[in-house]
């Protein structure tokens, strides 16, 4: 059980750091960039929100397959390929929650702060200070997501024990065994760590509110 | 040292602003003209925040407040102290003091900035760019939003300030008796480019029909 949570908490971190990564430059282009392509981007991840995982799962088993495109890099099976699974899943909903943030803060702060005479790298730390907990929520939101999807994982990791069981999946095989007690378990531990998830995004609100 | 630009000439989308010389000093000077004209894009090109054709000479201390002040998270007092530290300059504490007793918002210092009014915030803004005490201090319609019954107290405020620290002032309004208080100059702005250059005093007397219509709202 606790190996099982672990590679959970680490394959899931692992893809919503890594989406997170991706999606908050874009994030940040189309809150205060300039260019009409922000808004082909913004529709990207609006139209992502509503990717299945399971259609994820399918795109990447299918890519990464022995005799698929990059099938030689042979991770399929392996949390690697989970990670990359997730990190498509849970892109876009943390491209579009960090982008509802960004806009709550003025789009001519960074002009206002250098009308003070500030430096450039002075105007973003004050910048990057105004923007991180909408960022830092965004990016938790999308763990509870990543942590929480059962069809990504299975069809990338394949469910093996000790090597990609996670706690969705081993509910699923749980359930599939008739061994409620077992399922019901797992399933508790899950909840317990999207609350401390949502814990952590709630307190950082209130403190920076 | 003022504020002098020739053949300015700035594009902002669809927008071109062309200004053949406007010459600001510490006698003020005001920008007037109908919504649309350009007075914003002409401050910001001036306080060289627009990519701007031309040539601007301007102090190295310049402060622009824009007509929206955009505040940081954190308190009133923390929002002037901020720029000033990482500015490195001396005296914060008692600049900010000061700068908050200008505004009328001494008894605010510790407030969150987000649980102040509109009018308040435009004090704050005010009060941060007065603390800056720049040589050239831009103000983008900066009493709009605040009630009528505060505006002459602010002016006063800005006024002694700006004496003070001999600045120049370069001010965006549509309201007379800002340019009265502050400003002894005023360039009329239509559609881009200046179409006037006036003594304040002359004001009462000029024919352009903006003027005229400003002098007739009063």
């Amino acid at each position: 059980m606790l190996a099982i949570a672990a590679l959970s908490v680490a394959v899931s971190a692992a893809g919503t750091a890594l989406a997170a990564v991706l999606a908050i430059p874009g994030a940040l282009w189309i809150a205060f960039g300039q260019s009409p392509l922000r808004r082909v981007l913004l529709a990207l991840y609006t139209v992502g929100l509503g990717l299945p995982p399971v259609a994820v799962g399918l795109v990447v088993a299918f890519v990464l397959w022995r005799s698929g495109p990059l099938g030689v890099l042979d991770i399929l099976y392996t949390p690697g390929a989970m990670i990359v699974a997730q990190t498509i899943v849970v892109l876009p909903l943390i491209g579009t929650l960090a982008v509802v943030a960004l806009r709550g803060i003025d789009g001519t702060l960074p002009a206002q702060l250098a009308g003070l005479g500030l430096r450039a790298r002075d105007r973003y730390a004050l910048l990057a200070r105004e923007v991180a907990p909408g960022l830092v929520a965004a990016t938790l939101a999308g763990f509870g997501r990543a942590i929480a999807e059962v069809g990504a994982a299975q069809m990338t990791g394949g469910n093996i024990e000790g090597q990609t069981r996670v706690l969705t999946t081993a509910t699923m095989l749980a359930v599939g065994r008739g061994e409620f007690g077992e399922a019901f378990g797992f399933v508790a531990v899950l909840i317990g760590l999207v609350a401390v998830a949502s814990g952590i995004a709630l307190a950082l609100q209130a403190r920076w509110a | 040292m003022g504020v002098v630009a020739h053949d300015l000439r700035v594009a902002r989308g669809a927008f071109r602003l062309a200004v053949d010389e406007l010459v600001a000093d510490t006698s003020g000077l005001a920008i007037l003209g109908p919504n649309g004209a350009g007075k914003t894009t002409l401050l910001q090109a001036l306080a060289g925040l627009l990519p701007a054709q031309g040539k601007i000479e301007r102090p190295a201390r310049v402060a622009t407040l824009f007509a929206v002040p955009a505040l940081l998270r954190g308190s009133v007092a923390w929002n002037l102290a901020e720029p000033l530290c990482r500015l490195g300059l001396e005296d914060v504490q008692s600049r900010v003091d000061e700068a908050l007793a200008a505004v009328g918002l001494a008894e605010l210092a510790e407030h969150d900035v987000r649980r102040l009014s509109t009018g308040q915030r435009q004090r704050v803004g005010i009060a941060r760019v007065l603390a800056l005490r720049p040589a050239a201090l831009l103000l983008d319609e900066p009493f709009a939003n605040v009630d009528a019954e505060s505006r002459p107290a602010l002016r006063a405020a800005v006024r002694r300030a700006v004496t003070r620290d001999g600045s120049t002032v370069i001010l965006a309004t549509t309201n007379l008796a800002d340019v009265a208080a502050l400003c002894a100059q005023a360039v009329v702005l239509r559609v881009g480019t200046v179409t006037r250059t006036l003594a304040t005093a002359a004001l009462a007397g000029a024919d352009d029909p903006y003027v005229r219509a400003l002098l007739a709202d009063r």
